[in-house]
């Protein structure tokens, strides 16, 4: 016992001296390796305490009582799993684009809001999220989010969560796919290797499916060998003149096949494209973040950004808006994420093997997700500051010109030359980089550095491509699997109005059903790439606001559950970072509706616009249209807040009424049953 | 010990197939061994189809 607390005590002092550390270095360089140690301590001990208090008082874990995995076993989705198995699978289907790109955007403020929201943000907001809610779906054999907020708070509350998740995911897919065109705008080597991607997956289904049935493994490792070799090939492909030209596409171009891609994948049979991608893009994402935290471990790389930048005033180039709310909001993902809601009422409870593991996947999972927000963070912050702007800067704020661009750029403080950034987009075998806004480029250059680094500096330009094609892998995994589970919310919610619509099976139904969501996300990602501000702009912080308004919704139907089971004096524990998420999100939202400023405002930049036109300097076409876009945002950011205050306010009345005593403090567990494991 | 090294290999390749959501056909089989004597286990082509099918219906299998 004292050996135990001599550990706990020794890393709390290295975990607290790491922050001190960050502290004190106000205004020059300071090493990654002290951010990761401050963040890795502060896992540790609110892993050891705050998490173990949550298990054993508010929560009550019983490793006694039978899962649901045991009770209703069937060798398919209802699994009892080891530990450490269901942990990595849940790792991998949390962890997405989000905690990689978000900390990079956010990187604006500099590297200390997003890193301290990321690690504080997470252990007493977004692990707690993921952990009372996975707890909740396994006492309630593996129930969905909307089933339980249903249940539990009323049947209005349920379908209001039901729509907003598919609006959510509609904001979601289409900011994720503005990332990728960003991503491969102009970028023959990059558009050649994704595009590689769609015959692999369908050998590799067919493979799966027809040739030699069930060999998975088999069939995912052809699929990585055939993708590396497709990872090499772009170089020359890149290199040549007569293929470059077939590969080299615009940001519209590359929108439209996106769009195309997404109602394919949805209405093909998942065995065909959409589930061998899957399998290829979870090895891709594990093994590459594994690879990165060695990377950072073995270089650990001086941050050149600093710990606040001026734009911490609201007036930053990558996306409007003050520190406060916003860096709350640009960073979802790795902080607190409301998506991952879905997943902890999804396929994990059916899995889990023993009702006490819930504390390490749903904790301890999203910890590690924060560590990957906190190495994107660092992995932007190796960039020179100069170069980062120009990277992630719409190209309106910066000018047309590598010139203008390097002078814009003086004006914020920072430097940067126009040959240092052509000759960085020589080095990653691209022609420019220059406003490649959305995160992902400037992440793959900071990997590319921090790789060539760790592993040998001669193959810059193949890591910066292998990092590109793997952001581009998985969250294209997103944009098919969400369009298909879209397609399914929207029938369900359509079978309402009109019955035929409601059966999934029913060819025109799906047809119709997938043409409507894609047409849904299309329209906003469109809306991004004509955007002159780059779409990341508008589109980033209306998905942010989204997902932490999800956030709220399973964080009051988190707060619900612990009343309802007679722990209101726990009920803390979800009540604070919902109020501050609601804090934060309705700030947010009233600031992207009202606000005079223009950059920041729908409704502002609507009258700018009209009042543009007016004047003459504004052809009316284009004018129009940028009114309309403005119009439908303002729309889309109020009913996000209706939905939340509705969500909310419902809540509270069952809060209210089992305080009172009219609502029965009893919460619609399963009855327990005696597990068959040995304790 | 060639029956030692293919034990090892196909612990982990179980283990690599449940961390990626992948169908462990043998794993099924033991199931229905166990709890359902006497029925007869589908090929491992059919198994693959019904997990496929079971896996990407309508509910969000992984986060952005």
């Amino acid at each position: 016992m004292p050996m135990q607390t001599l550990l706990w005590i020794l890393i709390s002092v290295v975990g607290a001296g790491a922050w001190g550390v960050i502290a004190l270095h106000r205004g020059e360089t300071i090493n990654a390796a002290w951010l990761v140690l401050a963040a890795v301590g502060t896992y540790l001990v609110a892993y050891r305490f705050y998490a173990r208090f949550l298990a054993t008082r508010v929560l009550e874990l019983d490793p006694r009582r039978a899962t649901p995995a045991e009770r209703l076993g069937n060798g398919r989705d209802f699994v009892p799993t080891s530990r450490g198995v269901l942990f990595g699978h849940h790792f991998a289907a949390i962890a997405g684009a989000g905690p990689l790109v978000g900390p990079v955007l956010a990187a604006q403020f500099g590297y200390l809001p997003g890193l301290l929201w990321i690690v504080f943000g997470v252990v007493l907001g977004g692990a707690v999220q993921d952990f009372v809610i996975l707890t909740a779906s396994l006492r309630r054999d593996g129930k969905s989010l909307g089933q339980m907020a249903k249940e539990e708070i009323g049947p209005t509350t349920g379908l209001a969560a039901m729509i907003a998740i598919l609006a959510i995911m509609i904001i979601l897919l289409a900011v994720l796919a503005l990332v990728v065109v960003n991503a491969l705008r102009d970028s023959p080597w990059g558009m050649f290797t994704i595009a590689c991607t769609m015959p692999i997956a369908l050998l590799m289904g067919f493979w799966m499916k027809v040739w030699r049935p069930g060999r998975t493994l088999e069939a995912t490792a052809v699929g990585i060998v055939l993708l590396l070799l497709a990872l090499v090939a772009g170089r020359y492909v890149a290199q040549s003149p007569v293929l470059a030209p077939l590969f080299t596409a615009n940001g519209t171009t590359i929108a439209w096949l996106i769009i195309g891609y997404g109602f394919v994948a949805s209405v093909l049979p998942v065995w065909m494209l959409l589930c061998p991608r899957d399998y290829l893009s979870t090895f891709m994402k594990i093994g590459t973040i594994l690879l990165l935290a060695v990377g950072i471990l073995v270089v650990h790389p001086p941050l050149k950004l600093p710990a606040l930048t001026r734009f911490i005033d609201g007036s930053g180039p990558v996306f409007a808006g003050k520190l406060f709310p916003f860096a709350f909001i640009t960073i979802a993902c790795g902080a607190i994420s409301g998506f991952h809601a879905m997943v902890a009422s999804g396929t994990t409870p059916k899995m889990l093997r023993r009702e006490s593991d819930a504390l390490l996947i749903g904790y301890g999972g999203m910890l590690t997700e924060s560590f990957v927000a906190v190495m994107a963070l660092c992995a932007a912050a190796v960039l020179d500051p100069g170069v980062y702007f120009a990277i992630n800067a719409p190209l309106g704020a910066l000018g047309g010109s590598l010139d203008a661009a390097a002078e814009t750029i003086r004006t914020w403080g920072f430097s940067v030359t126009p040959s240092q950034m052509q000759a960085l987009a020589a080095s990653v075998g691209e022609s420019t980089l220059l406003a490649r806004t959305g995160g992902a480029p400037s992440l793959a250059v900071g990997m590319a550095q921090i790789f060539s680094g760790a592993f040998g500096a001669q193959m810059t330009a193949l890591w910066y491509h292998f990092a590109i094609m793997f952001e581009a892998l998985f969250i294209l995994t997103t944009v098919d699997t969400g369009t298909r589970v879209g397609r399914f919310m929207f029938q369900e919610l359509g079978g309402h109005a009109w019955e035929p619509l409601g059966r999934t099976s029913w060819y025109p139904s799906t047809v119709f059903a997938s043409a409507a969501v894609v047409a849904g996300w299309g329209w906003f990602l469109l809306q991004g790439v004509q955007d002159p501000l780059g779409g990341i702009n508008t589109l980033w912080p209306l998905f942010g606001i989204s997902n932490q308004l999800l956030a709220v919704v399973a964080l009051s139907v988190g707060t619900t559950v612990i009343i309802r089971a007679g722990k209101a004096r726990y009920a803390w524990v979800t009540l604070l970072p919902m109020a501050w998420l609601l804090v934060v999100t309705l700030t947010a939202g009233w600031q992207k509706l009202f606000s005079a400023d223009p950059r920041l405002g729908f409704i502002a930049h609507a009258a700018a616009t009209t009042a543009q036109m007016a004047a003459g300097v504004m052809d009316p076409a284009r004018g129009a249209r940028l009114v309309m876009n403005d119009r439908i945002d303002a729309v889309v950011a109020a009913a996000f807040m209706a939905v939340v205050v509705l969500v909310v306010v419902s809540s509270m009345r069952v809060w209210v009424g089992v305080h009172r005593g009219r609502i029965p403090a009893r919460s619609k567990e399963t009855p327990f049953v005696e597990s068959s494991y040995a304790v | 010990m060639p029956s030692e090294r293919a034990s090892i290999v196909a612990r982990w390749s179980a283990v690599l197939r449940r961390v990626c959501g992948m169908p462990d056909y043998a794993a099924f089989v033991a199931h229905l061994e166990e709890h359902h004597p006497g029925t007869r286990p589908p090929s491992e082509g059919e198994y693959y189809s019904q997990y496929v099918a079971a896996r990407y219906g309508d509910a969000p299998t992984r986060c952005c």
